[in-house]
């Protein structure tokens, strides 16, 4: 075959594959129950989508107030990526930040796939197929503090508190798995669209961001007994009962969303506290169930407080002063005491299940992405993170990595990127 | 959970799932019964964004349950899964122990005869930390070496060294424990730190570079620091639900950090940190025998599973020379088989704090009723 012959080949081919992307997205569009691909036979009555194409066409937006991501309601699947910068100068940082959001604005909002050039690496790997649907994904950018060193200028815009994690007396921080410039929080109903977001964030960076740790989370499916019973962490324990209402705007002005002592291109920014703990599964399985609810205070069917019915009950510290019900050092207690003097303590969980092959021992190594956003890292998840420093169920865990990062205020629309402000006024 | 379900006599499962979810539904529902002991109820709520087929299904009925046997040769306990009707469930649905507490005057034999053990093993660290400081004045890397590995093994035969903390000599003995065996993970400055002191430090520096002489100062202290432990080590307090708790966790301690290399990183000594905690395990065990009597099945998986365990470190030593080798040393087959048998041991292990209580599991008050103020 001559050179002409194969280019023509290949041609038409595209021409064909074009038609393949173009029907997929009449199908998308028009939210049609026939299957892409194979067959355009109408589906038996009995038939029907595995996956919910409602949830798969799901859209949350890149652009706002705040980054997405934070605010919205934990997705099923995850992927945390910290990135450490390589780019030589601060034109060339800030070019890359610029891709890295007109990237993450095209991905968030889907949409087909154009074809370029066929005999040409196509734009999009295509893990997703010819149409990229949204699926609920949101990607949150945040910057951590190696990023404010002396590389780019930016030492005198740093966040008040945006420090490196210190090492808390629990941990064995692994380097390797700490910390980084960038760290990326990629979010969605469907494991291969966080996998497909990953790749495409990557491409556009290359060059200038490079990996520095990865790790992939889940969360426990909603198995109720309510919509809102909180799902459970790999203690089997519920996990997320006592966060603060997202939609309490003037709370999360509170415990959220950094302003006050800021610079001012911070505001609407949050911090994101992100550690990867280890849970010794195999030991907290070999534990009894009582001494199991002791450590963490609550019921492990109900997720009620001990003594309780609910998983929403209030478990009612002041008439338990001496902790006969809940022990004084069960986890929630330590964690949130409840008191006025503690209100202002509170934190944003976000986290997610990890599993990942097995230790050196054969034991499993399989924990929680623990994530918390915060307006106060000081005031807030260092307070009680040093509360839970001689809490019981330090035993079972060892947070192995993670970092304190800040995510700033949300991209305001095409041509915006996250992190705009920061760079202008460090200018 | 769901208040309709209290008392309702049977299990209902979420109404979407095809007949092979369904069975593995039961099973899971039917060991949750088990752990839990308490009736446990789903609802069809809360699958907003389901991803099953919608198939109508008449709530399915979960009684009688049947006797539940594991499997798993370690776990030789019969449970027998109540029906749930009539199960209360709550925090206060604590089933009835198997077996009567113990008087906690009956684990003055034991824990005394586990203080004489502890005392010879402590001298015996003590005479290696002596060749530690020869060695390290000699500036002998390679003597240095094998005396410290000597002495950290006769170190961890002690078993785990953590007492009651609310007691003042417990928290000194604590306190002693951590000079001498701290990890610098917690530590502010990592292995920077003037916290970071005794076998970690030694080892860091050994089997880094460090100049053995320049080691001298740890290698000091450490024994120093040992040498109070031998003097507290009589008086400190140890209680029956230490000392059984401790039968468990010693070989928990040993897969989490040793086995695992977490806590000897440089000089990969987990097997032998392992074999010293399977050592320390085996005479905790021995003491406890005449205790451990009355739960036969117990008693029974633990001595075949330690066993196993003794003969899988055994073989491992014998391919090796009779020198037990670095974690990295082990071949696939080998660090198969020890975790194999560590695991083991383990779950059989596990059952050891539960035969042994000294008192029935309190019942947990429950919250005063909701007249008072109930917070969002």
């Amino acid at each position: 075959m001559s050179p002409l012959d194969r280019r023509a080949f290949l041609t038409r081919s595209a021409v064909l594959l074009g038609a393949g992307g173009v029907g997929g997205v009449g199908a998308l569009i028009h939210g049609s129950d026939q299957a892409s691909g194979a067959s355009t036979a109408a589906p038996s009555a009995r038939e029907e989508w595995d996956v919910s194409q409602a949830q798969l066409a799901a859209r949350n937006q890149f652009d706002g107030i705040h980054q997405a991501g934070i605010l919205t309601p934990t997705q099923a699947q995850a992927t945390f990526t910290a990135l450490d910068s390589l780019a030589g100068d601060r034109g060339t940082l800030e070019a890359t930040l610029r891709a890295l959001s007109r990237r993450a604005r095209e991905l968030t909002a889907g949409g087909p796939i154009p074809l370029l050039e066929i005999d040409d690496p196509p734009v999009d790997s295509g893990i997703l197929g010819p149409v990229n649907t949204p699926d609920g994904l949101t990607i949150t950018i945040a910057f951590g503090a190696s990023l404010f060193d002396g590389r780019y200028g930016l030492g005198a815009q740093r966040p008040r508190e945006l420090i490196e994690m210190p090492s808390f007396p629990v941990d064995d921080l692994d380097p390797a798995q700490s910390h980084g410039d960038v760290l990326l929080q990629i979010c969605a109903h469907q494991r291969d669209t966080v996998a497909h977001t990953l790749r495409e964030l990557l491409r556009t960076v290359h060059g200038s961001l490079q990996l520095r740790w990865n790790i992939d989370g889940f969360s426990g499916a909603a198995r109720g007994p309510s919509p809102h019973s909180s799902a459970r962490n790999l203690f089997a324990f519920r996990d997320g009962t006592a966060n603060p209402p997202t939609s309490d705007a003037a709370l999360m002005n509170e415990l959220v969303w950094a302003g006050r002592g800021e610079p001012a291109w911070a505001a609407g920014g949050t911090y994101q506290v992100a550690r990867i703990i280890r849970q010794h599964v195999e030991f907290w399985d070999r534990v009894g169930l009582s001494e199991q609810q002791n450590m963490i205070g609550r019921e492990r069917a109900s997720g009620a407080p001990l003594g309780g019915t609910e998983e929403f009950e209030d478990p009612r510290y002041d008439l338990d002063p001496d902790g006969k019900r809940v022990p004084l050092d069960a986890h929630i207690r330590l964690a949130n005491p409840r008191t006025a003097a503690t209100a202002n303590q509170r934190i944003l969980r976000r986290g997610f299940n990890y599993t990942r092959g097995f230790d050196a021992a054969g034991e499993l190594d399989q924990g929680l992405m623990f994530v918390a956003f915060n307006q106060s890292p000081e005031r807030q998840f260092a307070t009680i993170q040093t509360r839970l420093n001689e809490e019981p169920m330090i035993d079972y865990i060892t947070p192995v990595g993670g970092g304190y990062f800040f995510a700033p205020p949300g991209a305001q629309g095409a041509g915006d990127w996250v992190g705009s402000g920061l760079f202008a006024a460090a200018s | 959970m769901a208040q309709g379900g209290r008392g309702a006599g049977r299990l209902f499962l979420v109404p979407m799932l095809d007949s092979t979810a369904r069975r593995w539904t039961l099973t899971a529902l039917a060991a949750a019964c088990v752990a839990v002991g308490v009736f446990l109820a789903l609802t069809a709520l809360g699958v907003g964004r389901s991803t099953h087929h919608t198939d109508t299904a008449a709530p399915y009925a979960l009684t009688p349950l049947a006797t539940y046997l594991p499997q798993a040769p370690h776990v030789r306990s019969k449970v027998v899964v109540e029906s749930s009707q009539g199960a209360v469930q709550g925090a206060s649905a604590t089933p009835a122990p198997e077996l009567p507490p113990l008087p906690a005057s009956a684990f003055a034999t034991p824990i005394a005869a586990y203080r004489r053990y502890a005392l010879a093993q402590l001298r015996a660290t003590q005479g290696q930390l002596v060749r530690l400081q020869v060695a390290l004045q000699a500036n002998d890397r390679a003597a240095a070496q094998t005396a410290w590995s000597n002495a950290f093994a006769g170190y961890l035969r002690l078993g785990a060294v953590y007492l009651d903390g609310q007691v003042a000599l417990g928290a000194k003995v604590t306190a002693l424990n951590k000079a001498i065996d701290g990890t610098p993970g917690g530590l502010a400055h990592g292995v920077a730190s003037p916290q970071f002191t005794g076998f970690h430090r030694i080892e860091y520096g050994l089997w880094s570079g460090a100049a053995p002489r320049a080691l001298v100062g740890y290698a000091s202290a450490l024994a120093g620091d040992v040498s109070s432990l031998a003097r507290l080590l009589p008086r400190a307090p140890l209680t029956p639900l230490e000392y059984a708790t401790r039968a468990h966790e010693i070989l928990e301690d040993a897969a989490r950090d040793f086995l695992s290399g977490a806590d000897v990183p440089l000089s990969g000594e987990g097997v032998l940190a392992t074999d010293a905690g399977l050592a320390a395990t085996e005479e905790v065990v021995a003491t406890l025998h005449p205790l451990l009597k009355r739960a036969t099945d117990v008693t029974g998986a633990v001595d075949t599973e330690l066993a196993t365990l003794r003969a899988a470190m055994s073989n491992v030593a014998a391919a090796h020379g009779g020198r037990l080798p670095t974690n990295t040393q082990l071949t696939q087959q080998q660090s198969e088989s020890l975790d194999g048998a560590l695991e083991g041991a383990l779950e059989a292990l596990s059952q050891v704090p539960g035969a042994l209580e000294t008192e029935a599991p309190p019942q947990t008050p429950q919250i005063p009723s909701r007249d008072v103020r109930i917070d969002p």
